[in-house]
């Protein structure tokens, strides 16, 4: 049978196999997770190559292949996918509607690999709401604020997927094909207006699941309160799907080359995104909302990167996307972690776990490092090579808005491990343990993972590398294990930056640590003097209220533009509407009457110019 | 006895009035006798559609003499599958409602009798090839639908009917004006022969004719502004006479509407503005409306409204495409609003006001019924990969063969308010905390018997649309095909 | 091979040591001046190196973990680290180090590295005033990093390339010092460096020293000493960064801290006549005329 298929199978019936599972027993339902969530993972790394399927349905060609780019993008969902799984066993415990949640799990994870396998259009968006409504049910999992945070989130998908499916029906009216491939030829040949309403149509469709500015006021509550275990695939591979069809539509339709404007603006939009989302995510006080903006600015980043649409920035691009994945996965399962163990996710009263969950803490200080772009992990080579390209290819301005919104990122990475981890110790989280075995092997090994493919990004730069040679359109793309090399010529080898900085931090760790006549002692954070004061146990001396407040003071006239504000007017201006609408039907039989006779008549004295025939 | 399309009437209609009479044999013959003939008339259907395929349009003439002097019968590919459509949903409704509360005394009477002329009426209306018997079986149809929307003897009940009565006869004031201005100027009745004079026909007189049907079958169809009926009629009408509503009595006037535009004047051969600009008015209004409803039969009865805007405006393409479009949104709707209706119906049971809000948490208590309801919501929003999803993509496909960009893109705003405001009641089923005590009544066997078949069907439907298209596809092909139609039933 | 391996530890541990001496006799000159300047006599030039010897024998009694204990270990790693990529002479013998790979946007990230180490040690002490420092450093660097970042996207546009060798090279080989190719990119710097050296008026952390001075007081022994080090060293890795990138870098040791402590002198005078700034004084300061001077720098080497 074929591969692609065996693939798809698995996630639909471990969709209803774990829905029905979890009628008779708790633990068939655990392994049939494990099970279906990891077996994918096996089969997409043995098999060398996927074979291509096609057949009929409804009238339309259905043609299922592995793209190469698709590839990618497929080996994180399958990764992150399982790695979700396995952490939601011990993550959702005790939890209710357990059967439910897993089969929205199956399912957005099985839509991902259609989408990802799609090369035509009806497959692609057929799976594409499929994901949709399938993340929506879990999204509103929690049931809080079902009806602000759902419907926001279901709203703009909706928008995003149908204005997606209006461009496909263009394209069918004009090419006779639902084909990715005879789109993508026949793209030139349009008129130049359809050409730009279908790319406006797409890169609308995809901006919404990818966070772009001004489609991402969905994101950061719907990230922030899915259950973390979902979030994980959510934010970090979900998103990707958005991110996947804008890498398409840009590239595959030279939007760059030949739209050169319109490329710019997305990447403009894309910088913004990520420098208003930034900021949000430093004055957030709850970990996860802190996350979810993060992984909006993060996405901005990406989509800059595609847009710019550059050899390079385009790898910057991908890469930075997987690794987002890798790293945004595993700081969200730190806070479900936190969330568990602590239970609150709150900054204003979190303190001080590192002694109680200190393999927690070194999974998110690893993630920290990666999503900051600090050398020597990953992000500061998704980052460098941004940078890079974009001075390379004149981007000046862009590149400081990038840099700035990097840098404060450094803001809200401190506040999240300081807020979580650091600062004096409470008795209220005295009690916290270490988070369960089935969370923390997820946990580490996105960490492994992490430190991994910051030494040897080319682990990921060679299926980028190769996809954008073969499919993309791209050419001689050049990729090495871990040297980087900049449009100028100029290169870094990271197993040399590596290696220095691993080496000089354990000279001087060794010498600190290292105690000398007599072993200093651990004293509790609470045991110090302040401005000559001794703390009582008491005192509460944790500073974590207004964390940034200099900095929002600073800033004050960006934190006045809120988007949410004009869409909150927006959608009451609409909602308003509707009431007028509904009092058209006033109940009373008279005024129907007078309808039918006004209808009739007003048709009647128009009707030559009506019904012209 | 040889089986006629002419069973679709002549047998219900004769048991609707044996009922009484049966009911004082035994009082459960009352309602096993609908049950039987609906069941027997289901057989018809599967019969006569695959007897069609072989021979084509099936018309049969009546009292002995051939249209177009004698009253005819013309069961078509497209007569056929409205006909089956409106049979197979009356048999679930009657399974449904079989131990439905007023029902089970000496009310079952009235309603199993009301329910067969209904569907007498709804059937003729589509069968016949008569223009004036048209008429005929629509006031059947109506009439039994004024007596169903005061079926239950309150005061928003009779009033609700007396809406409804009003402006229906409107409609059958409209009707008529236009079958005698008709008859004065072609001199028949018979629609084949009818379409084949319509040149005759003076232009000024055509498009005040064709006004005049509009408007008459417009309310039947529910155009706005010709619906100010429904939403009164769904939400007092008995939980499985929406249902009925929905799939018959609106299909019935759709139906009747396509044909007087595609058949007797031929519009069809480019697109017809009004219908069009109707549909999407009528959509964009009654979706609006629907969104800020309180009480869930009522956003039902705005939903269905908004779902026929769809198919009048899918009509109004007036392409072949379009056709199929419609007529695959009609076959969706019937299924898919039947389910919401039956489904919703238990959720609200006793409740009074009806109320969405009522829904909080009913997940917990009604899980089956919930869920179906839920996957009914999904299904009629058209996500993929549900069976609306189909109808919709062809409606878009349609459209934009025609160039009209605006037209897809005001339908699918539309269609978010559409899926907002059934993921509201999603998410009030389950994801919201009751606020008081739910009243609800668990549905009995046949009930959701009734209600996995109808899943079943749209399930079905979703994974294998290609088994439906077929017929759709012939039915489409009938409407557009005018000529063949007129020398089928011309016998020429 | 071996005899290559030994001669790059070598080679390290050279310009370690030399950064390390200068520094701290930077150090120590600064706070000489001042005192000057203030009309006190101060301590000797050599004050530093005393202090530093009194912090190592001293003992340390208590921890608050093991992040606290790692800090400074971060703080040094940032200070080694970028110095080993970073060009101390123009074809030094013993200082070429790394500086094929001496990146100029890799050393931009490699230099917040330890700050940021260092922080995660103070966050540990449960000190409030730490936490405190730092998002006063942090949020100062948001402000410090535009225009700085602007002044170096102005220089590569200029030489294309991004290697700070090759900045160099390219310096020597048109004759003319960057800071007078483009002098706005050098101004944008210079103010950049005001925020970047945090003396006053933008000692906004709290005393004049890295983000480690927040919370001293829970930090002491060998921990200050190393902190102490480490600032010795990162002063003169940002001291020369700038004398490479502006001023041609330096043919000899003589030449090297001629250029270095004049630059030095720059913001320390500064320093001295003006009072301290609020946190987000300082980043509003930043985001006026230095940016300015930042974009100028930017179009000038586009256009020009």
């Amino acid at each position: 049978m074929n591969s692609l298929v065996i693939m798809l199978l698995i996630y639909f019936a471990g969709a209803i196999l774990v829905y029905a599972a979890n009628k008779f027993s708790a633990v068939l339902r655990d392994v049939i997770v494990v099970l279906a969530g990891l077996l994918p993972v096996a089969l997409f790394f043995s098999i060398p190559a996927f074979e291509a399927f096609q057949f009929r349905i409804a009238g339309f060609d259905l043609f299922w292949d592995l793209g190469s780019l698709a590839y990618i993008f497929e080996a994180l969902v399958v990764v992150v996918g399982a790695a979700s799984l396995v952490y939601a066993i011990s993550y959702m415990k005790g939890k209710k509607n357990l059967g439910y949640f897993y089969m929205n799990f199956f399912l957005s994870l099985g839509s991902m690999t259609g989408i990802l396998m799609s090369q035509d259009l009806i497959s692609f968006f057929i799976f594409w709401e499929i994901m949709t409504w399938s993340s929506y049910f879990i999204v509103v999992f929690n049931g809080y604020k079902t009806n602000k945070i759902g419907l926001t989130y279901i709203f703009f998908s909706a928008l995003g997927a149908y204005a997606m499916l209006t461009a496909i029906v263009m394209i069918n009216t004009q090419t006779g094909s639902t084909m990715w491939n005879d789109f993508f030829i026949a793209f030139a040949g349009m008129s130049s207006h359809y050409q730009l309403l279908i790319s406006i149509l797409f890169i609308f469709g995809f901006g919404v699941k990818a966070a772009m500015m001004p489609l991402h006021i969905w994101a950061a509550d719907a990230y922030s309160h899915s259950p973390m275990a979902y979030t994980a695939t959510f934010s970090g591979v979900l998103s990707k799907m958005g991110v996947y069809g804008l890498a398409l539509v840009m590239i595959k339709l030279a939007l760059v080359s030949n739209h050169f404007v319109f490329s710019q603006v997305i990447a403009w939009l894309g910088a913004v995104t990520a420098a208003l989302a930034t900021i949000y995510a430093l004055i957030q006080k709850d970990i996860r909302k802190l996350l979810a903006y993060s992984s909006v600015a993060q996405l901005g980043y990406i989509i800059t990167g595609i847009a710019v649409g550059t050899a390079m920035s385009f790898m910057a691009g991908i890469y930075l996307a997987v690794l987002h994945g890798l790293f945004k996965a595993a700081l969200f399962m730190v806070a479900g972690a936190v969330e568990k163990q602590a239970g609150t996710t709150d900054m204003h009263k979190l303190r001080a776990l590192i002694r109680k969950m200190p393999l927690t803490f070194i999974t998110a200080m690893v993630a920290i490092i990666a999503l900051a772009g600090i050398p020597p992990l990953g992000g500061f080579v998704g980052k460098w090579m941004l940078y890079e390209s974009l001075i390379g290819s004149n981007h000046y301005f862009l590149v400081i808005v990038i840099f700035f919104s990097s840098t404060a990122a450094f803001l809200y990475a401190y506040r999240f491990l300081y807020g979580i981890f650091l600062g004096q110790e409470e008795e209220e989280f005295a009690h916290v343990k270490e988070a369960p075995l089935m969370m923390l092997i997820p946990m580490l090994f996105f960490t492994v993972l992490l430190i991994v493919t910051g030494t040897f990004p080319g682990i990921i730069l060679g299926p980028v590398a190769n996809a954008m040679n073969h499919g993309m359109g791209f050419r001689g793309v050049q990729w090495e294990m871990s040297v980087l090399t900049n449009v100028y010529g100029d290169s870094i080898h990271l197993s040399v930056i590596s290696t220095i900085v691993v080496v000089v931090f354990i000279v001087f760790a060794l010498f600190l640590i290292l105690k000398g006549r007599k072993g200093t002692r651990y004293v509790t954070t609470k045991d110090i003097a302040n401005s000559g004061e001794p703390v009582r146990p008491e005192d509460n001396y944790h500073f974590a209220l207004d964390f940034y407040k200099p900095f929002e003071r600073a800033m004050a006239p960006l934190y006045r533009f809120k988007m949410s504000e004009i869409y909150g007017n927006i959608s009451d201006g609409l909602v308003s509407f509707f009431q007028f609408t509904r009092r058209l039907y006033s109940g009373n039989g008279q005024t129907y009457v007078y309808y039918v006779l006004l209808f009739i008549v007003i048709l009647l004295v128009f009707s030559n110019q009506l019904i012209n025939r | 006895m040889v089986i006629s399309p002419i069973h679709y009437v002549a047998i219900p209609l004769l048991v609707a009035f044996l009922i009484p009479l049966v009911a004082k044999i035994g009082k459960n013959w009352a309602r096993i006798l609908p049950g039987l003939t609906l069941a027997y008339l289901n057989f018809v259907s599967v019969y006569l559609m695959t007897k069609v395929q072989e021979t084509g349009i099936i018309s049969e003439s009546v009292g002995g003499w051939d249209a177009p002097v004698g009253i005819n019968l013309v069961f078509s590919p497209l007569s056929g599958l409205l006909v089956s459509l409106i049979t197979g949903i009356g048999f679930l409704v009657w399974l449904y409602s079989y131990q439905f509360k007023n029902v089970e005394k000496n009310e079952s009477q009235k309603y199993f009798t009301l329910l067969l002329m209904l569907i007498t009426g709804a059937n003729g209306v589509i069968l016949t090839g008569d223009i004036f018997n048209m008429f005929v079986f629509m006031e059947i149809t109506a009439i039994s639908a004024y007596a169903l929307t005061a079926f239950y003897r309150h005061r928003n009940g009779a009033e609700a009917a007396f809406k409804y009565l009003l402006i229906g006869s409107l409609a059958s004031t409209f009707m008529l004006l236009a079958i005698m201005l008709l008859y004065a100027q072609v001199g028949t009745l018979n629609m084949a022969d009818i379409a084949s004079k319509m040149d005759q026909v003076s232009s000024g007189m055509k498009v005040t004719i064709f006004i005049l049907f509009l408007t008459g079958f417009g309310i039947e169809a529910e155009m706005f502004p010709l619906n100010g009926w429904a939403p009164d009629a769904y939400t007092e009408a008995p939980g499985p006479i929406g249902a009925v509503f929905a799939s018959a009595v609106v299909k019935a006037g759709v139906y009747a509407m396509a044909r007087v535009v595609f058949t007797l004047f031929g519009y069809g051969d480019s697109p017809v503005e009004i219908l069009i600009i109707m549909g999407v008015i009528t959509m964009a209004i009654a979706e609006f409306s629907a969104f800020r409803q309180e009480k869930l039969k009522r956003m039902l009865a705005y939903s269905s409204i908004g779902q026929m805007g769809l198919v009048i405006a899918a009509f109004g393409l007036g392409t072949k495409a379009g056709v199929f479009a419609a007529l695959f949104i009609m076959v969706n709707h019937a299924l898919i609003k039947s389910l919401l209706f039956l489904s919703g119906t238990y959720m609200v049971y006793h409740s009074k006001e009806k109320l969405i809000a009522e829904l909080n948490g009913m997940a917990k208590e009604l899980p089956v019924t919930a869920a179906l309801f839920a996957f009914g919501a999904l299904a009629i929003a058209g996500f993929p990969p549900f069976s609306g999803f189909w109808s919709k993509v062809y409606f878009l496909i349609a459209a934009a063969d025609q160039k009209m960009v605006f037209l897809i893109i005001m339908v699918l705003l539309v269609t978010t308010v559409e899926v907002l405001y059934y993921f509201k009641v999603i998410n009030r089923m389950y994801f919201h905390k009751p606020e008081m005590e739910l009243e609800y009544r668990r549905p009995s066997t046949n009930a959701l018997i009734s209600m996995f078949v109808l899943t079943a069907v749209i399930l079905w439907i979703s994974f294998f649309p290609d088994t439906v298209m077929g017929y759709i596809d012939a039915a489409a092909n009938d409407l557009v095909n005018r000529a063949g139609y007129i020398n089928l039933v011309l016998n020429r | 091979m071996m005899g290559d391996i030994w001669m790059t530890l070598l080679g390290v541990l050279v310009t370690t040591l030399l950064a390390f001496v200068t520094g701290m006799f930077y150090m120590g000159a600064s706070r000489k001046i001042t005192a000057r300047v203030q009309n006190r006599v101060g301590p000797p030039i050599y004050q530093n190196f005393l202090d530093l010897i009194k912090l190592q024998a001293k003992d340390t009694a208590i921890h608050h973990g093991w992040m606290q204990l790692l800090g400074p270990a971060f703080l040094m790693v940032s200070a080694v680290g970028s110095l080993m990529f970073i060009p101390v002479l123009n074809k030094g013998l013993f200082f070429e180090n790394f500086t094929a790979d001496g990146d100029i946007i890799f050393l931009l990230y490699l230099m917040v590295f330890g700050s940021l180490g260092m922080a995660l040690g103070a966050g540990q002490t449960g000190n409030p005033n730490s936490a405190i420092g730092v998002t006063r450093g942090l949020t100062q660097m948001v402000g410090f990093e535009i225009p700085w970042v602007m002044a170096i996207v102005a220089l590569i546009l200029q030489y294309h390339t991004t290697n700070i060798a090759e900045i160099l090279e390219a310096q020597h080989r048109s004759g003319v010092w960057s800071m007078f190719a483009n002098p706005y990119a050098f101004i944008a710097a210079l103010l950049a460096a005001f925020g970047m050296f945090r003396y006053s008026p933008f000692d906004i952390v709290g005393a004049p020293a890295e983000l480690a001075s927040g919370p001293v007081s829970e930090n002491g022994g060998k921990f200050l000493g190393t902190m102490m080090s480490s600032h010795a060293v990162f002063a003169f890795v940002k001291l020369v960064l700038y004398v490479d990138l502006f001023m041609g870098g330096a043919d000899n040791l003589v030449e090297l801290v001629i250029k270095t402590f004049g630059l030095y002198l720059i913001p320390l005078t500064y320093g001295m006549v003006n009072p301290r700034y609020r946190t987000e004084q300082a980043v509003r300061y930043f985001y006026g005329w230095p940016t300015l001077f930042g974009i100028i720098a930017i179009l000038y080497a586009v256009f020009y």
